[in-house]
């Protein structure tokens, strides 16, 4: 489901500021970037690049139903 | 029967320091990424994991000594102690390189961004946990040009390795991409029993040989 | 229903449309509907920030970036505010060519181009518009260039050196909801940030809306932080707005549609580059009409070549035929499949290897159609410009790059890479132009009854008690307005069915939005802001009874030259209500000639 996975995050907040969609946010226990509203991801990968230590893991698949015009 | 045991504890060290440390790592489900990254990742591992070692392979390590040479332990300690302590100062840097091979934010931003990220814990730790291994590396290699005595120099590696791995695993625990709930466990109790050995060491007399 | 993979766009229409949205209601994530508001907000916890600024720059795009930066230049008192982050949020992070008209080198003249796109714009362009980009495009990327834009494929550093060399103070993740208009002229801007329970007053002698395009949350298209919130924001202070029956037509790949970046093949991890003079006539709806007509997969060799098989259609200029392979504006599902499964796990070119076609033909698979839904052809949907200066008709209020209706391009993309070279270039245009009104004019006071009005209405979702969730009438929307029939290939008769249905949203959902956070709450601002947008698209759609450009009515298949040679603007009337009205190509809204 779109953006899947952080793992090795420093919480230098960078994704957090980055992402478009607000999907991002920043524990403020553990120092780590949580993914708070998955289901706004629109894969863009934004994060991931912007991610210092490479830390966000991105899928391309939607969690949840996608909406097109024909099928 | 005596080499029995030699070869029965190198293969058990190795088992333990190498062997679980890779097999819990390829039992997480933490994404892989391209083989130059998790090759890093895993050397890293490998060699903080070889950093707990060093605590087996010393003196206080009694039980090791009734059957290995002390001369051929050390000759183990120094030599990893050595190489992996060279591969570890060089971690920080080997986590941006693979961004050389990618889009994204460029390297040096990135190592800059990571190494100034003061607010958080883990990364602090990591630094002082960097700079400790530095002075522990600089010491052994110039320990004989040092104007302190063995024994001094004894102790104060002893100290600065336990503040060493302390600081390092608890950095390890807090960041670590691979570092699960038994990663943890392992790490913790390896660190621990050797940290115990040495501190048996100074305070309790050393048991006698048989 | 399956994950992503598949659609039941016409299912889901139907399920809408029969009252029965609950049927949409399948899937792995079932979106919660109406319900309590569980975090109710306690107003004694806002807090409220004042700021002020001779000009207001609204957007960190492109055109922001620009307007921001010449504003400061002309010795105005400039400050920018975003919903996003500088150069990371909106279109422009994934817009990689960026076209120059360079005299020296290009084989036609400057009076050619124009002619050119004109000529491909069946008369839908703005000529002055156009030659303006064109003229300004080359020193433009003079100072990008110097800023460093092109060396790296994330823009945010090299956005950053000239706003922080200026020293301009820049505010980002505050969304503006409000434009302030006192005695006539601009104000302010009001907002909210999304991190703290934060509201800012902005006051302002102008304000100039950089605040991109937008579109109802497609998959597939990187624009779901937009929601055309300038155009409805002005809107809604009595401002003209235009273009809303035009339509981007990018199609997806059906595998995983709202994939983006996969969608794209590795063009978001390329650093930019230029494009030259190369007019097409391109990505209208000529895709969707051969779905529409034939069904998928769709017979296509790429757009421009879609009507092949088929008879009828969206007319397309003879010099604009296509024959050999397309070159085109990229799109999503059309480049080249990368093999990683999107974890970027790949060596992406790191020159600046312009990304020119987008790469090889389209169809690799499957295709679905409405990745962009929402948006018009960039530059043709926005703020109606009252001269070249990127004016509006509410005095003190400006507009640049996607979210001015200049009709820079016309109706229709005719050229790669003048999108992000328009927003350059009006961007600088309306920062000048923004600072000569503001040195001229003095400061009004926001009065403390709009003040409360405007508190009230920005807070209301948090504070209601119950309500529906912002993400359920999103998609509720996208059922209703999404499908090829409803919003592409039009008629009469569904147009109707689907406004009755939008206005519903407006009259009944619209009030009843509830957000629990501040994520919540820009959700529920945002929706709002695509109810309208769809209201007036499927207004202007109905209005014009003819087809050009990327506007295709199955009930009106042909260009009617005689009463169609015009743009419709919108504006509320004085009882509150939409209100649409012809303006003749080729003049500025008073009337006279461009
Ligand atoms: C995938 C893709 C590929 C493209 N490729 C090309 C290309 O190759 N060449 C080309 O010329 N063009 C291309 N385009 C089009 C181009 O990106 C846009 O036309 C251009 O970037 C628009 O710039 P802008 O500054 O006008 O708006 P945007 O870049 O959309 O910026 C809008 C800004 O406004 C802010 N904002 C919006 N609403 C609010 C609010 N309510 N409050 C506060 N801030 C707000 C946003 O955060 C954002 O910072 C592409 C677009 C896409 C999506
Ligand atoms: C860098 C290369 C290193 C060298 C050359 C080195 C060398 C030595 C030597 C010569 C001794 C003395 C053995 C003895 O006489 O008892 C020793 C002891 C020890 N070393 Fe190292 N060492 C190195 C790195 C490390 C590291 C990285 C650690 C820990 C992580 C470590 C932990 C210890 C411990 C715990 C002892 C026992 C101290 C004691 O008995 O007082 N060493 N080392
Ligand atoms: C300058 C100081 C240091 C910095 C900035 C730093 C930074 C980091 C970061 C960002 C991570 C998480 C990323 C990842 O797991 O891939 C990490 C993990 C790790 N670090 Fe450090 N580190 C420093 C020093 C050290 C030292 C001194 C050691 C060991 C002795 C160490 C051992 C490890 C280990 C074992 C991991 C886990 C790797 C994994 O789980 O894949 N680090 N470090
Ligand atoms: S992929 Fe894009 S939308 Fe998704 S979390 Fe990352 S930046 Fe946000
Ligand atoms: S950018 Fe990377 S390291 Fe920084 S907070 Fe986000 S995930 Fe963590």
């Amino acid at each position: 489901m779109s953006i899947e996975n952080i793992n090795g995050c420093i919480g230098c907040g960078t994704c957090v500021a980055t992402c478009p969609t607000d999907v991002i946010r920043l524990n403020k226990q553990t120092k780590k970037a949580e993914i708070k509203y998955p289901a706004d991801c629109q894969i863009c990968h934004l994060c991931r690049m912007y991610c210092p230590v490479d830390a966000i893991t991105i899928s391309p698949e939607k969690s949840i139903p996608v909406i097109v015009s024909w099928g | 029967m005596e080499n029995k045991l030699k070869t029965y504890n190198r293969i058990a060290a190795v088992v333990a320091f190498i062997g679980l440390p890779i097999f819990l790592w390829t039992l997480s489900d933490v994404p892989s990424r391209t083989f130059l990254k998790d090759a890093i990742s895993l050397l890293t591992l490998i060699a903080f994991s070889c950093m707990l070692m060093q605590f087996y392979l010393a003196r206080s390590n009694n039980k090791l000594l009734k059957v290995h040479r002390m001369g051929s332990v050390m000759k183990w300690h120094k030599a990893i102690g050595y190489v992996f302590v060279t591969v570890l100062l060089f971690h920080p840097l080997l986590i941006v390189v693979p961004r050389y091979f990618e889009a994204g934010i460029e390297r040096e931003e990135a190592f800059v961004r990571m190494i100034t990220t003061f607010d958080n814990p883990g990364i602090v730790l990591g630094l002082i946990a960097w700079c400790l291994m530095l002075i522990l590396g600089l010491t052994s290699m110039l320990r004989k040009q040092l104007p302190i005595t063995y024994k001094t120099w004894r102790i104060f590696h002893g100290i600065l390795s336990i503040a060493f791995i302390v600081c390092a695993s608890w950095h390890v625990i807090m960041l670590g991409r691979h570092i699960d709930m038994a990663m943890t466990l392992f790490m913790l109790t390896a660190a621990t029993i050797g940290i115990f050995l040495l501190l048996r060491n100074y305070f309790l007399p050393t048991p006698k040989n048989a | 229903m399956k994950r992503d993979k598949k659609t039941l766009s016409r299912r889901q229409f139907i399920g809408a449309a029969a009252g029965v949205a609950g049927a949409l209601m399948v899937g792995p994530t079932v979106l919660n509907g109406w319900s309590e508001n569980m975090k109710k907000l306690n107003e004694a916890d806002v807090a409220y920030e004042d700021l002020e600024a001779d000009v207001l720059v609204i957007g960190g795009g492109m055109a922001g970036l620009f307007a921001a930066v010449k504003a400061n230049d002309a010795g105005a008192k400039v400050m920018i505010v975003s919903k996003g982050r500088l150069g990371a949020s909106g279109q422009t992070p994934f817009a990689k060519g960026i076209f120059i008209y360079d005299p020296q080198k290009e084989k036609v003249s400057l009076d050619e181009f124009v002619n050119s796109v004109s000529a491909s714009a069946i008369g839908t362009n703005n000529a002055v518009y156009t030659r303006q980009m064109a003229e300004h495009s080359l020193a433009r990327v003079a100072e990008l260039r110097e800023w460093g834009f092109f060396d790296s494929p994330l823009y945010n550093n090299a956005f950053s050196k000239p706003i922080g060399q200026r020293n301009i103070p820049l505010i980002e993740r505050v969304t503006i909801t409000h434009l302030i208009k006192e005695k006539g002229k601009i104000a302010g801007a009001a907002g909210f940030s999304v991190d703290y329970q934060k509201l800012y007053f902005f006051k302002a002698k102008s304000v100039i809306l950089c605040t991109g395009a937008g579109g109802f949350k497609p998959n597939g298209f990187p624009i779901c932080d937009l929601t055309h919130d300038g155009t409805i924001m002005a809107y809604d202070i009595g401002a003209m707005v235009t273009g809303k029956e035009w339509n981007d037509g990018h199609a997806g790949k059906a595998e995983n549609a709202a994939a983006c970046f996969d969608g794209w093949g590795t063009m978001f991890e390329r650093k930019p580059g230029l494009t030259g003079v190369e007019i097409h006539h391109d990505l209208g709806v000529d895709m969707n009409y051969v779905a529409y007509k034939t069904g998928n997969p769709v017979n296509t060799r790429g757009p421009g070549m879609a009507t092949a098989n088929v008879v009828g259609g969206p007319y397309r200029p003879a010099e604009f035929q296509r024959n050999g392979p397309p070159e085109r504006e990229p799109g999503p599902g059309l480049a080249k499949r990368a093999p990683s499964g999107g974890r970027g796990d790949r060596r992406p070119p790191r020159g600046g290897d312009i990304p020119k076609d987008g790469g090889p033909p389209p169809m690799m698979g499957t295709s679905v159609g409405g990745s962009s839904a929402g948006m018009a052809i960039h530059k043709s949907e926005g703020l109606v410009p009252i001269n070249d200066q990127c004016e509006s008709n509410i005095p003190g209020l400006y507009a640049a790059g996607d979210a001015l209706g200049s009709y820079m391009a016309g109706a229709i993309y005719t050229q790669v890479g003048s999108s992000l070279a328009g927003s350059a270039v009006q961007g600088a245009i309306a920062g000048e132009a923004a600072a000569g009104y503001s040195s001229r004019v003095e400061k009004v006071e926001i009065s403390e009854s709009q003040r409360k009005i405007i508190q009230k209405e920005i807070l209301a979702p948090l504070k209601r008690d119950a309500g529906y969730s912002p993400a359920w009438v999103t998609q509720t929307l996208q059922g209703i307005m999404i499908p090829n029939f409803i919003i592409y290939i039009k008629k009469e008769n569904l147009m109707r069915a689907a406004l009755t249905y939008v206005e519903e949203l407006r009259d009944h959902h619209m009030p009843m939005l509830r957000a629990s956070d501040m994520h919540e709450l820009r959700l529920a601002h945002e929706t709002r802001n695509m109810i309208i947008s769809a209201e007036m698209k499927l207004k202007a759609s109905l209005m014009r009874t003819e087809s050009r450009c990327s506007h295709y009515r199955l009930d009106y298949p042909d260009m009617d030259n005689e009463n169609w040679q015009a743009w419709i603007n919108i504006y509320k009337g004085e009882d509150g209500n939409m209100q649409l009205k012809k303006q003749p190509f080729g003049t500025w809204p008073d009337g006279s000639e461009l």
